[in-house]
């Protein structure tokens, strides 16, 4: 199941609030675990079973783990058992295909495997059980006593298929008490709405017009065409994935919980750190606590941390996709933080703010023909018509096509990713001098986009989710 | 005790994970091998092969989104004989696919209801499986017998 669809908004939501809101709180989280478990089923019949015993070894270790504190060395043993299965299982499942694939394409024999789907979430909730074991390991966190507690971290609903990714530590002491509130609620509903309207009218609209080019025959595509793409891609991706993390955001805070946020209007960056700071923030906070600051980094030479800077990359670029072409994109933005932070940086810091985000945006959208793309030959294709010399000229019809029939898309997209469009609502809110007035004025704004969202989920069949990959 | 209870855990997990491979998984074939295998057993006096702009008409899908696609289609409009396979490029697909396969059959039984019991039971009895990356469906009296030669070719 997907928030942004109509099963979700108007059947599972409203009966999943009511149940949570009139049962006393010693029941709310086994109505949420509850919940949780279905909402997955869903859409994962068989592998929920696989979730629930995950959930099962998970808790069992950390047991283990804490039980064993007063020998360290035992309990590192566990530590890395634990961590070790975790990992095996997540790499069984999302790159046992491509290291089959990989071996097959060098080999003189094809050897036949047969392949499993990948159980949607499994990059979050693996990543959230070893956050789990390791804050018990490090004594950060208590060992969890409750099963329903630890399976809820794991497996919660609203940030269960597609983050954020949160740590252990800082929601141990929501998962036993948490204070519900109509005003919290109603923040949340805020939050869910501007997400589902990221999801349902930007990143939609820019992923059909993205779908278009791409499937245009080659050699019939202009520079602009292909920019006009590449654009459309960006505002795709941080449109569904920041809109996903509102939504789960939103629905957090309905149930009482707190979610970090996720991301920052990483388009307004100026630098590539710095659209990484603002980026899928979750994600970068735990391969930093949990994989760089492990490898020793701070303490080490120059070399030593280039070389753990690309390990982490790496790392991250296969976390979203198992091919070729993201392990090259991690290794792209690798590069580029090793360059900014040991090389340009500081002589950058003197540029006008103007270049220095031209800079930061390019090498972003450059970035995402990496993501995008089937294979790295394709990518070098599509990027041969971006500069030019795969191009049928520098602009044609079609550009100017998108161009004259999206405009009112590309405007609201630009206002949407940068602040611009967060205060031009405040601004209108803030208009009104009245209080209620003010609440009258975002509840229309607010109601509304929702009912534009309900619109395009209605007339718009396409509303697949770019998380289901990862 | 906690020692043990993880290795009967991680025991219990790796079972169900080779029940998973055994029962649910998906091949790597190609798909005009798959495609070869079902083909072999459909009843062409009642199917035809359809075009791609079928795939479009009926299921709003294009064929170019998938890495394989056969749709056998009835010739009568009297009646609901359908068979579908799909092979998804990415995982992500399935999910909107099997959406779209349900609504497929959801219309067809809205336009057979208290019209003709005999093609409402063909829907009611519809095979749909996903294996892997593939999606497969029939509607048909031969329906179960489609599937087995489907599971056969994977």
């Amino acid at each position: 199941m997907v928030f942004s669809s109509i099963t979700f908004l108007f059947i599972f939501l409203p009966v999943i609030l009511v149940l949570y809101y009139i049962i006393p709180d010693k029941f709310k989280n086994v109505v949420m675990l509850s919940a949780s478990l279905i909402f997955y089923a869903w859409g994962e019949p068989l592998y929920v079973i696989f979730l629930i015993l995950s959930i099962l070894f998970n808790y069992v270790c950390g047991l283990d783990i804490g039980a064993k504190q007063k020998d360290l060395r035992k309990a590192k043993l566990s530590l890395v058992f634990a961590v070790t299965v975790n990992i095996c299982f997540l790499g069984f499942f999302k790159y046992y295909g491509f290291l089959m694939d990989s071996l097959n394409a060098v080999l003189p024999v094809n050897i036949p495997y047969r392949e499993l789907p990948l159980p949607i979430g499994i990059s979050i909730y693996i990543l959230q059980a070893i956050s789990y074991l390791v804050d018990v390991y490090r004594r950060e966190a208590e060992p969890q006593k409750n099963i329903l507690h630890l399976g809820l971290y794991i497996s919660m609903f609203p940030q269960l298929t597609a983050g954020p990714i949160v740590r252990y530590i800082h929601i141990e002491e929501q998962l036993k008490r948490r204070t519900l509130s109509t005003r919290r609620f109603g923040q949340g509903a805020v939050y869910f709405i501007t997400g589902l309207g990221k999801k349902v009218i930007l990143a939609n609209s820019a992923g059909n017009v993205f779908e278009h080019i791409w499937g245009l025959q080659a050699g019939h595509v202009s520079v602009l065409t292909a920019w006009i793409g590449c654009i459309s891609f960006g505002f795709q991706i941080y449109f569904e994935l920041s809109g996903y993390s509102d939504m789960a955001m939103g629905l957090a805070k309905m149930f009482g919980f707190e979610f970090p946020k996720n991301f920052d209007y990483p388009y307004t960056a100026s630098s590539i750190s710095g659209f990484w700071k603002r980026w899928h923030i979750s994600l970068g906070n735990w391969f930093r606590e949990y994989v760089y600051i492990p490898l020793g980094t701070g303490h080490q030479g120059r070399s030593r941390q280039v070389l753990n800077l690309l390990i982490v990359w790496m790392l991250i670029g296969f976390w979203y996709g198992d091919s070729w072409t993201f392990l090259f994109w991690g290794l792209y933005y690798g590069i580029l933080l090793i360059m900014e932070r040991f090389w340009w940086g500081r002589s950058m810091k003197r540029m006008p703010s103007v270049v220095r985000h031209i800079y930061t945006m390019a090498l972003i959208l450059i970035g995402w023909v990496f993501f995008f793309s089937p294979s790295l030959g394709a990518a070098v294709k599509y990027m041969g018509v971006m500069f030019g010399p795969g191009a049928s000229g520098f602009i044609d019809k079609q550009a100017f096509f998108y161009v004259t029939t999206h405009w009112l898309l590309y405007l609201t997209a630009i206002l949407g990713s940068s602040t611009a469009g967060y205060r031009g609502i405040r601004y209108i809110i803030d208009s009104f001098e009245d209080g209620r007035a003010k609440k009258a004025a975002a509840s229309v704004i607010y109601i509304g986009i929702f009912l534009i969202s309900i619109a395009y989920l209605v007339t718009e069949p396409s509303n697949s989710l770019l998380y289901f990959k990862f | 005790m906690t020692e043990f209870l993880k290795y009967v855990t991680l025991t219990v997990i790796i079972g169900y994970v080779v029940l998973l491979i055994v029962f649910t998984s998906g091949s790597t074939k190609p798909f005009q091998e798959i495609e070869q295998g079902v083909e072999n057993s459909i009843d062409t006096e009642k199917l035809e092969k359809s075009d791609m702009q079928a795939l479009k008409r009926y299921y709003g899908l294009n064929a170019a989104d998938y890495a394989g696609v056969m749709l056998y289609t009835s010739e009568s409009s009297m009646s609901t004989e359908e068979v579908l396979l799909i092979k998804v490029k990415d995982d992500g697909q399935m999910q909107q696919l099997m959406g779209t396969v349900e609504r497929r059959i959801e219309s067809r039984k809205n336009d057979f209801e208290g019209y003709s019991p005999k093609q409402m039971q063909l829907l009611e009895e519809a095979q749909v499986s996903v294996r892997g990356k593939y999606l497969f469906m029939a509607i048909s009296p031969r329906a179960e017998e489609y599937k087995a030669a489907y599971m056969k070719s994977l």
